[in-house]
């Protein structure tokens, strides 16, 4: 008997009572189907007052259902003596003798396997639409439970009461790492990859499975990078076998005493990509079908369409990205206008005269439609032949983290150096323009898009921001980053500092990140 | 009726509304029925007081915002000393000079190749002061020439005349080389005794559009490094393994080709100011972004902008480019612009 069980269970318990007590679970609690469902709305009612709510109990003992908010079990279990009752809405039972809800360990089992079943059940039917209806008929998981220490660790707890609790005011999570040698590249790259959300949790919940014999899994590395930053440790974190490790796997990327901070993060989501396979034996270099957890964050689908200009055919293909360059104004390219066809007089205008460049303005350019130009014909398959054509890129899926590459390191023919043009971003950021669907509806004819405030798909917050600071030729990257809701903190190789809201908008941005808001099932 | 079909004005309104509010409140009296359940849970298991903390832990954890401090209280820049062990080498090494050494160790470096085909040549006749001499080549690589004594030097007007391994100047923390090192000619893998005179117009052409040429006031050896791009050469041409215009412009359907993988961003490929061909296979590629991120770094590492101005000569190391490709895409990236 658990401490918080009951004596008077004891009479309960006789004959084919667990029997009994699943069959009440199944019929009147947890209801599966769509049949039990109905049967418990129909039958479910207080046989004393009629009611449907207030808090219906049925006797364990016999079939009777009584509301307990007008004391009406208390009635029957005071006269027959029945001192049990289950709850209806949640399944607890009630002790009449304990005057209290009681959690005996057997009956909480029968209880748990009984609602797990009808979990199952609800999912196969797919009689709801409920994200936990999705979760169990794709098979993810079952319903959510929330871990329970055993009696063991719950002594264990009592005897050692301190406790690292993260908080909203709290250093756990944050590090400083130390330059190993013109390595703010790394760790600028490091620090935007611990901060961001799904990536913290998916190893801090242990789940990758290490599958390489030797030690050289970058994910296994990775993984013990949150363990450092999570440590509570105040000291800079060391992260020599990160770069050792980077150096094996992505070696064309080793040996430059500086790099582009933006090179690295590739190189390093593409080693993590590959270890990554293991963890659920799919083949990593079919971007298609893998399905890891750097894939389920960081990989979009660009959607290039390339239109004939003489038959209108379209020729559609998607290719995965990690990541957006965006070009800005002040390089050799022109900037302004949109494009030679223009794209439409009044976007340019306003653009023009608002002052800064915004991430917007240059998502806009990224998505116009191009006029390839009459020496870049393409072979259009509609018309068999050469034929000018113009291209256009939007979203066709959107990863969970977005990153915007601004490219301020211009290594034209001409001249090679940095633009430092300031271009704003936003905290929140609405990708919906930028999608291959609002094009779509753009190009049949809807061209003002009406924002629907219930689509909540393409929302995305900033996390975290790449400052490069000085020349082509000499310069530190920093980087802020998001911790709780509103705090942001600079980091600074070893040295992590408190940031203001403005201080991190007003900087020049090289690697803007950004996460959606709202994560569903897929 | 249906809901939808209920009129959201008229009598039937109020009845509307009133079993609207019926199912509200009902359904949130449940929520809160089933909260008041798992604490009452929690607290007949005896685990309710899990949620609690010391206050002690939480002091200790608490951000720090004052001027002068990170957000744990300490001061910047008391992370001099750390050090930690070369996976490769099992040494114990600087943290702060901990990536130059292991380019070095791992033969990834510009420099390590040379160093290696040295010691390799050299091999038979080592002699302890050529060891030395080595060891402090290592060390005395002004590519990381960086460190809390050295004070950044403005070198660019050196870079392009100079071998890296040049050491006019040394203002090391390696204080145990002095200047013996830079009387010593450096032996190196180069053409020596070259003279533009003996060579004729040809061969001074097809010698200088590979190479530096550049003939070293001090040893009278000439750079053999590759040398930096034409001015009317695309810089990213051959970063691509397929010179073919064709294959850059034919699009690959996602579904067929398996073999493309995120790393070749499409949007870079796309943007009209220089394509960054991120194949994974490649060995060497040109750092397009900036290459010289890390360079000059405020704190514990100190670096030099002469350092990181080297970084562009590195640029080209390596490979030699293949010049007769290269114009033939960059021109179809010019007609794209």
């Amino acid at each position: 008997m658990s401490p918080a069980g009951c004596p008077h269970v004891n009479s309960f318990k006789v004959d084919n009572w667990k029997q009994n007590l699943r069959v009440i679970y199944q019929c009147f609690v947890w209801s599966g189907s769509a049949e039990t469902r109905k049967r418990k709305a129909k039958s479910c009612i207080c046989h004393m007052c009629g009611a449907h709510l207030n808090r219906l109990h049925s006797c364990l003992y016999c079939v009777f259902f009584a509301c307990f908010a007008k004391k009406h079990i208390h009635e029957h279990a005071k006269s027959k003596r029945h001192n049990l009752a289950i709850d209806l809405l949640y399944g607890g039972i009630y002790c009449f003798m304990c005057q209290d809800y009681i959690y005996d360990k057997d009956m909480e089992q029968i209880a748990k396997e009984e609602q797990r079943k009808a979990w199952k059940i609800q999912g196969k039917t797919g009689s709801m639409r409920s994200f936990e209806c999705a979760l169990c008929a794709s098979g993810i998981g079952e319903k959510y439970s929330t871990w329970e220490p055993t009696k063991r660790e719950l002594e264990l707890l009592r005897h050692n009461p301190k406790r690292r609790r993260i908080t909203s005011n709290c250093t756990i999570g944050l590090r400083g790492l130390i330059n190993l040698g013109n390595t703010c590249f790394m760790n600028c790259i490091v620090q935007a990859l611990t901060h961001t959300p799904l990536l913290r949790d998916f190893f801090l919940s242990d789940r990758h499975k290490c599958e390489m014999q030797s030690n050289s899994c970058l994910v296994c590395e990775m993984s013990q990078l949150f363990q450092e930053f999570y440590s509570g440790h105040r000291s800079p974190h060391i992260p020599f076998r990160l770069l050792h490790l980077v150096w094996t796997h992505a070696r064309h990327l080793a040996g430059y005493e500086q790099q582009d901070a933006h090179e690295f993060l590739i190189a390093a989501l593409d080693v993590l990509h590959r270890h990554c396979k293991d963890d659920n034996g799919k083949k990593a270099n079919n971007p298609n079908h893998c399905n890891c957890i750097i894939d389920q964050i960081f990989t979009g689908g660009l959607q290039s369409d390339v239109t004939c200009q003489v038959c209108h055919g379209v020729s559609t293909t998607i290719d995965p990205f990690w990541d957006i360059s965006l070009d800005l104004p002040g390089s050799s390219t022109p900037f302004w206008p949109l494009s030679p066809g223009g794209d439409g007089s009044a976007l340019n205008g306003e653009s023009h005269t608002t002052g800064a460049t915004t991430l917007t303005d240059c998502l806009r350019r990224f998505t116009r439609p191009e006029h390839l130009g009459s020496s870049a014909k393409i072979k259009c398959s509609g018309c068999h032949s050469y034929q000018e054509s113009t291209k256009q890129l939007t979203m066709k899926k959107l990863p969970i983290v977005a990153c915007f590459h601004l490219k301020r390191f211009e290594h034209s023919a001409k001249l090679r150096r940095k633009i430092t043009t300031y271009v704003s971003f936003p905290l929140e950021l609405d990708m919906t323009p930028f999608m291959a669907s609002s094009k779509e509806s753009r190009m049949n004819g809807q061209y003002q898009q009406t924002v629907d405030p219930f689509n909540n798909d393409n929302k995305y917050s900033l996390f975290a921001v790449v400052n490069h600071q000085g020349t082509l030729e000499s310069g530190h990257y920093t980087t802020f980053i998001r911790q709780h809701k509103d705090q942001w903190f600079k980091c600074d190789d070893a040295i992590i500092t408190k940031a203001s809201i403005k201080d991190v908008l007003d900087s020049e941005g090289y690697l803007l990140f950004y996460h959606k808001q709202f994560l569903e099932y897929e | 009726m249906k809901m939808e079909d209920m009129p959201l004005s008229g009598p039937d309104n109020t009845k509307l509304e009133a079993l609207v509010h019926d199912i509200y409140s009902e359904l949130v009296e449940d929520a809160c029925l089933g909260l008041c359940f798992e604490v009452h849970r929690a607290v007949k298991q005896g685990y309710f007081f899990l949620d609690e903390t010391d206050q002690e832990s939480m002091k200790e954890f608490e951000i720090v915002d004052q001027p002068g401090v990170d957000i744990f209280g300490q001061v910047y820049n008391q992370w001099k000393n750390k050090e930690c062990e070369c996976p490769n080498c099992k040494r114990l090494i600087a943290a702060s000079r901990f990536a130059p050494h292991l380019e070095k160790c791992l033969g990834m470096g510009r420099n390590s190749s040379r160093i290696a085909n040295r010691r390799l040549a050299s091999n038979n006749n080592m002699s302890k002061s050529e060891s030395d001499q080595e060891d402090n080549d290592d060390l005395n690589d002004n590519d990381w020439s960086y460190g809390a004594e050295k004070k950044a030097r403005k070198r660019k007007s050196d870079k392009n005349q100079n071998s890296p391994r040049r050491s006019k100047s040394i203002k090391h923390k390696n204080g145990e080389l002095g200047s013996s090192v830079s009387s010593e000619p450096y032996k190196y893998n180069y053409n020596t005794g070259i003279s533009y005179e003996t060579l004729g117009p040809d061969e001074v052409r097809s010698l200088l559009t590979t190479q530096c040429g550049v003939i070293s006031e001090h040893t009278k050896k000439m750079c053999t490094r590759p040398s930096l791009p034409d001015a009317d050469t695309v810089v990213e041409s051959d970063s691509f393994d397929i010179p073919d215009g064709q294959t850059l412009m034919s699009r690959l359907q996602w579904e067929d080709s398996p073999d493309i993988s995120p790393a070749d961003s499409a949007s870079s490929k796309a943007s009209t100011n220089h394509s960054d061909s991120r194949r994974p296979k490649k060995k060497k590629r040109p750092s397009l972004g900036l290459n010289s991120g890390g360079g000059g770094s405020l704190t514990g590492g100190g670096g030099s902008s002469s350092s990181s101005s080297q970084s562009n000569i590195s640029l080209s190391t390596k490979k030699k480019r293949p010049k007769l490709s290269a114009p033939s895409i960059s021109s179809i990236y010019d007609d794209l612009n």
